[in-house]
Formats: C-alpha cells, sequence, structure tokens
C-alpha cells in the first residue's frame, strides 16, 4: 500500500520540479533556450502520462472532503488527523463514562430492588441469570 | 437496562394498585392519588396477586397484557439485546492498533502551515486557494473537462510556444516568489538549478524569522537595485503600472 503512494508521491514531485524548471526557463527566455522549453513541454506530458496510469492502483482510496478544507486554508492536513484522533479518544471516554454510570446504577437498583422484592428478584435472576451482559 | 427498569415498574404498579376487589374503583381515588386516601397496603404475597391479575383485568384489559409461561410472573419481560463485544467500554485506538498514530499527531505539536508539511512544494501554498483559484474546492465543483488521452506535441504543435526574448513583464514575477527553504528529510534530492530571482519571504510572524531578515535585508536591497535597474533597461512598457513592486521587503 505505501509502495503505491511512494510512486505517486515520486511523480508528482518530479512533476512539480519539471513545471518549476519549465518557469524559470519562461522568466528570462533566450532563442537558445527553445528546444529545452519544447523538451520540457514533452516532459509535462510523459509527467501527466505517468500520474494518469497510478490512479487506476489508487482507484480504492477515499479522502475525506474536509481535508481539501484545510489545504485550501493553507493549513496543515495532518491537523485534520489529528483532530479526528482527538474527538474520537473525547467521544471513547464521553460513551465509556455513561457505561459505567449506568452499570452502576444497575447493579444498585437490582439490589435495593432486591431488598424490598426478594422473591421477584430471585425470579427475575433465574430468568436472566445472575450476570447479564452489560 | 432500559427493559428491566420498565418492567419493574410495571411489575410494582401492577402490584401496589391491582388488589383483590372485584370491581375496579372509579375516579382518581382509584389510583390512589386522592386527598388524604392513605395507600393500599402492600400484599404479602406477590405471587398470587400477579396471578389473578390476568383473570381480573383479562376480561377487560387488552390480550397483551398476558404473560408467557417462561416469563411469570413479569410482563413484557423480553429478552435482553445480544451483548456486542465493541463498545465505548474498550479503548478503541488501543482496539484498532492506533497508539503509533495518535502519539505521532497528538503527542508532538503538528506544525500549522501546510508549507511545513510540503516543504519542497515550489509557490505561495499557504496562501488560501480561493485568493488565485487555486482551490481543490472548485476542481470538485467545476471538474475540468478531460478524457482525451495525452500525446506528447509535435514540431507543429510546438511552434505555438516560441516566446518573446527577455525577462518576464513585472505582473507576472509573483510566480517564482517562494518560502524560505527549509531542511527536509526528503529522499528523493533533486538537484535544482538556481532561480534568476532572489527568494521573496512572505511575512512570518516568526520573531527568528525576522531577525534573520533584518541581517539579510541591506544586502537584498542593493541586489535588488541593481537587478531593477537592469531590468527597467530591458522591460517592455506597459499602461498602468507603476515603478513599485506588489512585495516589497521593509
Amino acid at each position: 500500500m505505501a509502495e503505491k503512494f511512494d510512486n505517486l508521491e515520486e511523480h508528482l514531485e518530479k512533476f512539480v520540479e519539471n513545471i518549476r524548471q519549465l518557469g524559470i526557463i519562461v522568466s528570462d527566455f533566450q532563442p537558445s533556450s527553445q528546444t529545452g522549453l519544447s523538451q520540457k513541454l514533452n516532459f509535462m506530458i510523459t509527467g501527466l502520462q505517468d500520474i494518469e496510469k497510478c490512479r487506476q492502483q489508487l482507484h480504492d482510496i477515499n479522502v475525506p472532503l474536509e481535508v481539501f478544507e484545510y489545504i485550501d486554508q493553507g493549513r496543515n492536513p495532518q491537523l485534520y488527523t489529528k483532530e479526528c484522533l482527538e474527538s474520537a479518544l473525547a467521544k471513547n471516554e464521553q460513551v465509556k463514562g455513561k457505561i459505567d454510570t449506568l452499570t452502576k446504577f444497575k447493579s444498585l437498583l437490582i439490589s435495593e430492588l432486591g431488598k424490598i422484592f426478594p422473591e421477584e428478584m430471585t425470579k427475575y435472576k433465574a430468568i436472566h441469570g445472575d450476570d447479564p451482559p452489560s | 437496562m432500559h427493559d428491566f427498569v420498565s418492567e419493574v415498574m410495571t411489575e410494582i404498579y401492577s402490584t401496589l394498585f391491582g388488589q383483590n376487589d372485584t370491581q375496579p374503583p372509579t375516579g382518581p381515588a382509584a389510583l390512589g392519588f386522592g386527598p388524604g386516601k392513605p395507600l393500599p397496603p402492600m400484599p404479602t404475597n406477590q405471587a398470587p396477586v400477579a396471578a389473578q391479575i390476568p383473570g381480573q383485568l383479562g376480561d377487560e384489559g387488552p390480550t397483551l397484557r398476558k404473560p408467557g409461561a417462561m416469563n411469570e410472573p413479569f410482563y413484557l419481560l423480553r429478552e435482553l439485546p445480544v451483548g456486542n463485544d465493541l463498545t465505548g467500554n474498550t479503548n478503541l485506538i488501543t482496539h484498532y492498533s492506533l497508539e503509533h498514530a495518535f502519539n505521532k499527531f497528538c503527542g508532538k505539536k503538528v506544525k500549522e502551515k501546510l508549507s511545513n508539511f510540503l516543504p519542497e512544494l515550489p509557490g505561495m501554498i499557504d496562501c488560501p486557494g480561493i485568493q488565485d483559484g487555486s482551490s481543490l474546492h472548485s476542481l470538485i465543483e467545476k471538474p475540468p473537462v478531460c478524457g482525451n488521452s495525452f500525446s506528447p506535441l509535435t514540431g507543429a504543435l510546438l511552434t505555438g510556444f516560441r516566446l518573446h526574448t527577455g525577462p518576464l513583464p513585472e505582473q507576472y514575477r509573483l510566480m517564482h516568489i517562494q518560502p524560505p527553504k527549509k531542511k527536509s528529510k526528503n529522499k528523493y534530492r533533486h538537484h535544482r538549478p538556481q532561480d534568476p530571482l532572489p527568494p521573496e519571504t512572505p511575512s512570518d510572524s516568526d520573531p527568528k524569522k525576522k531577525k534573520k531578515k533584518r541581517d539579510d535585508d541591506p544586502d537584498r536591497k542593493k541586489k535588488k537595485k541593481d537587478k531593477k535597474k537592469k531590468k527597467n533597461r530591458h522591460s517592455p512598457d506597459h499602461p498602468g503600472l507603476t515603478g513599485s513592486q506588489p512585495n516589497s521587503l521593509r
């Protein structure tokens, strides 16, 4: 999986570098630079062809749209990953707290009901068992 | 858990208010909430009272209230839901083996700018894409027309790329502005030719970068003055353009 990303990354870096060199040639163009310019233009087309080939290997990769918003704002997309992990952990802790509280309430309720309705509670425990799934 | 509570409450209600009376009382007093009326005494033997309830109310109440043979004396006692192994009770980050990723992104400080993620990318990438129309969002909303295969340019097509000699006009020189080069651990080391213009760094709020800028400013100013003189000799005349550059260092 990482190999196909490395392959795409390599092609993209070469493409960007080619474009940058093309911009340098164009910034101060000389007649002797014409052949170099033509070469760079054809390198740009072959670069696009290589990137197009990489696309087939990555057809199953999904990127969340929120990451694009980070990039459009000029922010590091790793911040999105960080915020996802932090919110997942926070939600995990919140749900765990609810589960623990309800488990304690259930055990307290069973014990108190057992004091007031002992016979019914023994019948209930016989039906559902002493340790019902939490 | 909710089912258990509802079952117990139903049973308590039926035990408290489903008495041995043959005729059910009418009015608010029937529920035992009338003023001054004490609560009915709790029956000592719960099972026969509960067993009598379907006999008493079976003629008047709906058939839903008949308990099953398995779950006597409880009404509407349902099976508990099958316990799910994966709940919020488990640490999901550990479960999905994301500790390394968590320590990497949340343990260390992640830098804010996009140029810290892509240090080798030239151009002003920290600016919002909406300003220069290079946003990914616009690319999704209005995808470019594509479908034709990429074919190399022939000699006849390349004749369209014959350019005028000389440097670019000032209005197009913003394309060469790059952020300051940073140390990167990129495994693909490219030997880059030198740019014709010195890198014009954008204004940063980092005080360390400001100190470096102050040291280099007088040298840069001299170099830029010399280049300006050379360019003014060669640049064509453009209407409406002033001599000041859009990004000038202070």
